[in-house]
């Protein structure tokens, strides 16, 4: 099920302080918010529905790929502005885009394994919706300590659980897949995982005070927003 | 002005039918029995319910009948007579008939008189939907008084020949509503006045997000819809049935969901000021299995926002999951049986997984002055 293993990192009470549980109170909410604007996107209507053709799924790859190459861009950047008094924090930032800094190649030889020619997708371009997160993704990294940037790894992180827990399965379904073209979504899910549960340990940790509890919140819904605009325009996107 | 609910009333029909007799009364689909029932019926936690119709399929009390029968048991508790009833707000998933609307054929079956009247039509939420049109008119000042009423005859739907109607191979979301749903009616009285010690009305909040998921348990789709095509488009009603048109299902995949709005609409009345968790004294939840309590109530613990579990009270147990009824029919059975006292808050909560409709409630104990 959908969320499941998500769902399931939040039941261990990992968060304790009483910010910390504010905000994460305020993630769920942001997250479930973040669902419901997934489910009004005509390309995501698509695939719930099972009217989903492998063009839709070349053509959201295509989509998804310049974000997931800007991805390790921003990580890093964010990693690189936590000044000494948050040294534990970069490192686990570090692993984060240590883990995921080559992920776009998997992406592209799905594209091709699902019929697509690997030069059109390297060099396609960003789409407005792409440009507009990976813009403030690069904004947001760049300030001293962005521990709202929690936030964006709370979205980021849960779309790649949904991904894989049920986006993965839905597209095979739905384009008479074997699973040999959606290897980027289920493997993305299973090192997400893994991400989540440290996410859930850098709540207390970066959390201490209303104003961080807000700049995360306030940063998650910026990025949800913006993911939810990329996906709207996969069906403009040239 | 403040709403009460000065009585409650319930009607179950014939004696209860536990797990090892429900196929005798609903019968093996194509002579076999299910495969899938042990595992939908251990997930749920339901071990007797109640039938409106007998293994020979006859009908023994229809819909109407029922929900009259709880009305009247509600009226037969209150200060009223039926006489002095004002306004009649009804619910159910499917009434005995597809017109007129199900409240005309309740009001006429207990014989009221010059009431206004309401129908909602939905599934689990409709009932709290026609509760809160109840409220709203006493609010309003427009009625001094209403009853109001949820029923369902669902088993109707569950008889081993519809489904060999409608093909060979029964597939997994046309029959897990079958170990699910059962038949059942419950009554509420409100009034614009206490009477003894009764529950006020302190609000009704409802969020619907069908805008954002898609259908998730039905009538009217055909088995294999690559579209909304609805029962009604076939050249005639047996094609439609052939096609799987008549069948109730849930699409299990999408079931999910409702662990996570039905805590989303939870976060959000905390964050509104409605709900303030630790003076909840009792939690009535219509979930519909055992298997989505834990599931809420983990994901409500970790939010920081745990009811604790002694505060939780259902009789999905024993009366089964009756739909839109089932928190009529649980109220009931808590006022009568259960310990509470003046100034203790109860938050009841019906998700719906129809098209993904949840909704909260709150009273508040509170005793008649003079």
């Amino acid at each position: 099920m959908e969320q499941k293993a998500m769902e399931q990192k939040v039941m261990e009470q990992k968060v304790t302080t009483e910010t910390g549980q504010a905000c994460l109170q305020g993630l769920m909410r942001t997250w479930f918010e973040f669902e419901r604007q997934l489910g009004r996107v005509p390309v995501i209507q698509r695939l719930e529905r099972g009217q989903f053709t492998r063009e839709d799924y070349r053509r959201l790859l295509l989509n998804l790929r310049q974000q997931v190459v800007e991805g390790a861009r921003w990580i890093t950047r964010c990693a690189s502005s936590f000044d000494r008094d948050f040294a534990d924090v970069r490192s686990e930032v570090i692993g984060h885009a240590k883990d995921e800094h080559r992920d776009y190649e998997i992406l592209e030889q799905d594209y091709v394994a699902a019929g697509g020619d690997l030069a059109e997708i390297q060099q396609a371009q960003r789409n407005a919706g792409t440009e507009a997160l990976h813009a403030f993704l690069m904004y947001r990294a760049s300030q001293p300590n962005p521990v709202d940037l929690i936030g964006a790894m709370w979205i980021i992180e849960g779309l790649g659980q949904k991904m894989a827990s049920d986006w993965a399965e839905r597209v095979d379904q739905a384009t008479d897949g074997d699973g040999s073209y959606t290897r980027f979504m289920r493997y993305h899910g299973e090192n997400d995982d893994d991400h989540l549960d440290k996410l859930y340990g850098l709540i207390d940790r970066v959390c201490q005070s209303t104003e961080a509890q807000q700049s995360i919140i306030r940063t998650a819904r910026v990025v949800a927003r913006l993911y939810a605009l990329q996906l709207e325009e996969v069906d403009h996107h040239g | 002005m403040s709403v009460y609910i000065t009585s409650t009333g319930h009607y179950l029909p014939g004696e209860p039918i536990d797990n090892d007799r429900i196929e005798e009364v609903l019968g093996q689909i194509n002579g076999k029995p299910s495969r899938l029932k042990r595992r939908i019926l251990q997930s749920n936690g339901i071990h007797t319910r109640h039938y409106a119709i007998d293994q020979d399929h006859n009908t023994l009390i229809s819909n109407s009948e029922m929900a009259a029968r709880a009305g009247q048991v509600c009226l037969d508790q209150s200060y009223l007579s039926a006489r002095q009833v004002k306004m009649l707000s009804a619910a159910t998933s499917q009434g005995d008939l597809v017109l007129p609307g199900f409240g005309s054929m309740v009001q006429a079956e207990l014989g009221l008189s010059d009431i206004e009247l309401h129908t909602s039509h939905g599934i689990c939420s409709s009932g709290m939907m026609a509760l809160k049109a109840a409220y709203t008119s006493l609010k309003a000042g427009e009625q001094p008084n209403a009853l109001v009423i949820a029923s369902e005859l669902a088993s109707r739907l569950f008889k081993a020949t519809r489904y060999e109607a409608a093909g060979d191979e029964v597939d997994f979301n046309a029959e897990f509503l079958r170990w699910m749903l059962s038949d059942g009616a419950g009554a509420m009285l409100l009034e614009a006045r206490p009477r003894g010690q009764c529950f006020r009305i302190d609000w009704i909040r409802s969020f619907s997000h069908a805008d954002a998921y898609p259908v998730c348990m039905s009538v009217g789709l055909p088995t294999s819809a690559n579209r909304l095509q609805s029962w009604q488009d076939f050249p005639t009603y047996a094609e439609a049935e052939a096609a799987g048109a008549l069948l109730i299902r849930q699409d299990v995949r999408l079931l999910e969901n409702i662990v996570k709005l039905g805590v989303d609409g939870c976060l959000r009345l905390i964050d509104e000021g409605l709900i303030d968790i630790p003076k909840v004294d009792h939690l009535l939840c219509h979930y519909s299995s055992h298997y989505f309590r834990s599931r809420i109530f983990d994901m409500l613990q970790q939010a920081g926002a745990a009811i604790p579990e002694e505060k939780w009270y259902t009789n999905l147990y024993t009366r089964g999951n009756t739909g839109c009824a089932s928190i009529f029919i649980m109220l009931d059975e808590f006022r009568r049986t259960q310990p509470w006292q003046a100034g203790q808050t109860i938050l009841c909560m019906v998700p719906e997984s129809g098209r993904f409709n949840n909704v909260y409630m709150q009273l508040t104990v509170v005793c008649e002055q003079g």
